[in-house]
């Protein structure tokens, strides 16, 4: 049901039809219903731009970690949390199915509270967080995307709950 | 400024507005706009071959190589991500991704200057 919701008005019947031709309705008529709509429209630029978070971080945590991991260890690892989230994040929101809905829940969920103490953190106390990770400064590295990120995630998963079980 | 960023620049920001622009009036990917982004993977392969013949003619990356290496072949992969993902579903949100690509190659350019350039790792 939520699948028709989120899009009736949306006008954009040309990509519903792409998608159901991508999925030939066998899978979601049952667990699955209305579920896959996270990974349409809107959702596939949010997914997008995670993709790139998980990417982006994934590199500089390795890249940290390989070459310098003494200087700093907790920012490091802290580094590749955020890796790991965005990873998830971006995997879970592009997969249909209330379980990949609920990991996407926990990531988001971890991504927020993560780039809020960090952020929070690295600005009240920065000498303790002179190493910058993805989530130092709420993001001031990168546009504070990581702080937005997270917001656009919860209300892009709102919209998209999966119904009444 | 390079003169390769520069050019690098101004591809990605436009693709990126042209993307952006199809997007808010709603159109679904078109040949201009999946153009705009063949049009950044083009100047990125031009740039690879431009980056490896300033290398072996003694034009070295102060920072490092292997770090410069290793975005610019990331950054290659990213229009054809892009790409793939963006046309799977045409919508005027894939235009949007498509916008996506060219700003994130844009940032990676940023970088490699960086790195070329010697200014402080990540």
């Amino acid at each position: 049901m939520s699948r028709n919701d989120s899009r009736s008005n949306s006008g954009e019947h040309r990509g519903e039809g792409a998608a159901r031709r991508r999925e030939p309705g066998t899978s979601h008529a049952t667990s699955e219903q209305g579920v896959s709509s996270r990974a349409t429209g809107p959702g596939r630029l949010l997914i997008a731009v995670y993709g790139v978070f998980a990417l982006a971080a994934t590199a500089r945590a390795a890249f940290q970690i390989t070459t310098k991991f003494s200087e700093a260890p907790v920012a490091y690892l802290l580094s590749a949390v955020a890796a790991v989230v965005y990873v998830v994040a971006t995997f879970s929101l592009a997969r249909p199915g209330v379980r990949a809905f609920r990991v996407s829940l926990v990531a988001v969920s971890v991504e927020f509270v993560g780039v809020l103490t960090v952020g929070l953190l690295s600005v009240l106390d920065a000498e303790a967080f002179p190493h910058d990770t993805v989530w130092s400064g709420f993001g001031r590295g990168y546009g504070f995307v990581p702080l937005v990120l997270p917001i656009l995630g919860f209300l892009w998963l709102r919209r998209n709950r999966p119904s009444r079980t | 400024m390079d003169p390769f960023l520069l050019t690098g620049t101004v591809v990605c920001v436009l693709s990126a507005v042209l993307c952006v622009g199809a997007g808010v009036l709603r159109r679904p990917p078109n040949d201009i706009t999946i153009l705009s982004v063949a049009a950044v993977e083009l100047f990125l392969l031009v740039y690879t071959v431009a980056a490896a013949v300033r290398q072996l003619t003694g034009e070295p990356v102060l920072g490092e190589a292997w770090e410069f290496w290793g975005y610019l072949v990331t950054a290659l992969l990213v229009p054809v991500g892009a790409c793939w993902w963006a046309l799977l579903e045409r919508t005027r949100w894939s235009n949007f991704v498509l916008a996506a690509a060219g700003l994130t190659v844009f940032v990676m350019l940023f970088r490699m200057e960086q790195i070329w350039d010697g200014v402080a790792g990540l």
